[in-house]
């Protein structure tokens, strides 16, 4: 059975590489990825000798592994085959020899490997003497398959959960952690090692309790046979050998539960609120308000939303304290209007087959300047209070907090640019798209993968073109009262972030009234 | 291209003597589709997607929300109309797609593949509610799969193969004295099957 599922693990890898374009970078450049991982790992974990904060940094990395494979095999549920218990809970196999199979198939792969090859860093950075060696390399073993049978245990428990609307929902959040972790290593990290405020010594007793988790004890028992007290290495090891049983006889427990029992977990849920809101005001009001339930209910929406002062605080990061906090305020504004623009660029192509519902309905370019108008609102109703929040909050760290209002006006800008923008590219250039595991947002299908691109830079250029004229003026009136400058500035901008806004809705509607049946097609053809 | 989705390259198509394509406003408002995959706006509660469609089709908010619960209470769904789109079974989303499609009160109405995935109960609440709809005088054009079906409900009836209507007249004219299944086949082919290929299949052999 093991041999069979490794088979076919290693069988599904290879028919990506066969499959399309697009599915073949991404298994090459994933696969590429787990060598880069593999190889950086290794040298961190290296570095580490001699250094008096090795061992709770050995561990901070043996728990940070861990806690990928723990968030991983979720979000990545429709990624793996083998990951789901039910494709196999039709043959007739027993439960002992699968489970056995699935670990087998688990280990097979470039990131396993990976992970092995990586966490091997240990023998060099922490580990001393030939004990210390063997224990290392016992260790490794243990802790990558205490992390495999935790990836396992996790998707056998909640496998009936993700199969349902309302896990893939959860699951689907999950994204919101990994990218602010994958920001914080990209813009914090680096910044906080250059200026020195982070160095290895900050690491001092951060394991306190760390130590006491399994990768924790994979991490002290190397560093106890390395300083001569291999008993008690030992005895670390023995724990971590215990709790990976225990793991596998709860997953075991779990995976035979899950081959036999459905999903419940939908069955009661039931929104609140009886009626469309806004809907008494025409069409506009109509789409806002069923815009504004999908800004609410659709996990991609939620994601998108918690993204962006994500990417407002990553980008304030390095001047946010400094004497030039205004490029910090000014410039998380401009990215927070553009990525509103960004994702909402193919928003027919997003909406996906219901548009055609929407289409059989909508004709001419009052109705479909009503149409653009209505999800706008919807937008800046969200996009509004959270940009202008992340503005006043950048500006009172800077310890400047009036000067939330200098953000507010570039804010109003950039986000009637940026639905400007992609009102214009929604109707003008749209894509059908599809579904992905692993990832709430769609991907655009084959032939269109150069669309998403385009649409982002177009939205970034047009919201800094845009925001030109009152960067300008901010600069040039920066002796005038605060309070007569300020309200002026905010009132300026957002009738100027209206007329943008104004405009768009209006190329788009008349660019859309054109080609409306072939909007629907794209809409259509869209697999959400 | 009957609804206004489709650009037609060349032709005319009239429904109740409206250009299709000469004026879509005038005939989008005398239309309902129901397509055969219902994908609505499955983040909407069924109540909420059935006003949503009447608001789109311009009616009064309170005549919307009072045609929305009237439809979901003919269509067996009143229990189920603060629950998710995205949690309904096949039969629940065919009905709420009838109701979108319904609920401007058209004259004339699209419908592909209705009873495709749909239980007998949900199915006999379609049909019912259809063969009202036409004893009001008003159209029901539908393709389906089923014969036995069409041969129920439908008094006109065209075989389409490969794009080209090969047959049209009522169903007794298409027919033939024949099941409409069997007149199907004559025109569209059958596949013949050798008996020699899959010989190990079948509780006889080993």
């Amino acid at each position: 059975m093991a041999r069979l599922l490794v088979q076919l693990k290693l069988r599904l890898l290879r028919n990506a590489l066969r499959s399309s374009a697009g599915a073949k970078f991404a298994f090459i450049a994933s696969t590429v990825a787990a060598g880069l991982v593999a190889a950086g790992t290794f040298a961190i974990l290296a570095l580490l000798r001699g250094q008096s904060a090795s061992v709770d940094l050995t561990t901070v990395i043996f728990t940070l592994f861990a806690f990928g494979w723990l968030i991983l095999p979720i979000v990545a549920f429709g990624l793996d085959s083998t990951l789901d218990p039910a494709t196999l809970a039709l043959y007739p196999l027993r439960t002992r020899p699968l489970a056995v199979g699935l670990l087998a198939a688990s280990a097979a792969g470039a990131w396993p490997l990976a992970n092995v090859v990586g966490l091997l860093g240990v023998t060099v950075g922490l580990a001393r003497g030939l004990t210390g060696l063997v224990i290392a390399v016992v260790a490794v073993v243990l802790e990558v398959l205490f992390c495999i049978t935790l990836a396992r245990f996790v998707t056998a428990s909640m496998a009936r959960l993700l199969r349902s609307r309302r896990g893939k929902d959860l699951a689907a959040f999950l994204v919101i952690p990994i990218f602010v972790l994958y920001e914080a290593f990209i813009q914090v990290v680096p910044r906080l090692t250059a200026s020195g405020k982070l160095t290895a010594a900050s690491f001092d007793g951060i394991d306190r309790w760390l130590r006491w988790l399994p990768p924790g004890l994979a991490a002290h028992a190397i560093q106890d046979a390395s300083t001569g007290h291999p008993g008690t290495a030992l005895l670390r090891l023995a724990l971590l050998a215990a709790a990976i049983t225990m793991l596998g006889w709860l997953w075991i427990t779990s995976l035979r539960r899950a081959l036999v029992t459905a999903d419940t977990s939908t069955q009661s849920s039931a929104v609140h609120g009886a009626k469309l809101r806004f809907a008494r005001y025409g069409l506009r009001g109509t789409v806002a308000a069923r815009f504004w339930i999908y800004q609410r209910r659709e996990p991609v929406a939620l994601v998108y939303w918690a993204i962006i002062p994500v990417i407002m605080a990553a980008t304030s990061v390095s001047t946010v304290t400094t004497p030039r906090y205004h490029v910090a305020i000014l410039l998380s504004g401009v990215l927070g209007g553009a990525f509103v623009g960004v994702f909402h660029a193919n928003s027919i192509g997003t909406t996906g087959p219901g548009f055609g519902f929407e289409a059989t309905a909508l004709s001419g370019r009052r109705g479909l300047r009503a149409y653009f108008a209505g999800q706008n609102i919807a937008l800046v109703m969200v996009g509004l209070p959270l940009l202008a929040l992340a503005s006043f909050a950048i500006a009172a760290v800077a310890r400047h907090p009036a000067d939330g209002f200098l953000g507010l006006a570039v804010d109003l800008t950039a986000l009637g640019a940026g639905l400007a923008i992609s009102n214009i590219l929604t109707a003008a250039l749209p894509y059908p798209v599809e579904k992905r595991a692993g990832n709430p947002a769609p991907r655009p299908t084959d032939g269109y993968t150069g669309y998403p691109i385009g649409g982002t830079l177009a939205c970034l250029a047009g919201v800094v073109v845009a925001i030109i004229p009152v960067i300008i003026v901010i600069l040039h009136t920066g002796s005038d009262p605060a309070t007569v400058r300020m309200p002026l500035l905010v009132l300026g901008a957002a009738a100027y972030g209206l007329a943008l806004t104004w405009a768009g809705v209006r190329i788009a509607a008349a660019t859309a009234a054109q080609k409306l049946p072939e909007l629907a097609q794209v809409a259509i053809r869209s697999k959400l | 291209m009957m609804t206004g989705l489709l650009r037609p390259d060349s032709g005319q198509i009239l429904i109740n003597r409206l250009d299709v394509w000469a004026d879509p406003r005038a005939v989008k408002a005398i239309i309902g589709v129901v397509p055969a995959e219902a994908r609505l706006f499955d983040r909407l509660s069924g109540e909420e997607l059935l006003e949503y469609a009447g608001r789109l089709h311009s009616l009064p908010a309170s005549e919307a929300r009072s045609r929305a619960a009237q439809l979901l209470d003919v269509l067996d769904l009143a229990d189920d109309a603060r629950r998710l789109v995205a949690d309904y079974s096949t039969g629940m989303r065919k009905k709420v797609a009838l109701g979108c499609a319904l609920i401007h009160n058209p004259a004339v109405l699209f419908l592909d593949e209705p009873l495709e995935g749909v239980d007998p109960v949900s199915g006999d609440v379609i049909r019912r509610l259809l063969t009202r709809f036409v004893g009001s005088g008003s159209t029901v054009l539908f393709s389906s799969h089923v014969m036995e079906l069409v041969e129920q409900v439908c008094d006109h009836v065209s075989i389409i193969d490969k794009g080209r209507i090969v047959v049209t007249g009522t169903v007794d004219e298409v027919r033939g004295g024949k099941t409409l299944q069997q007149a199907f086949i004559e025109r569209v082919g059958s596949r013949a099957t050798d008996r020699e290929v899959l010989s190990w299949l079948g509780s006889s052999s080993s």
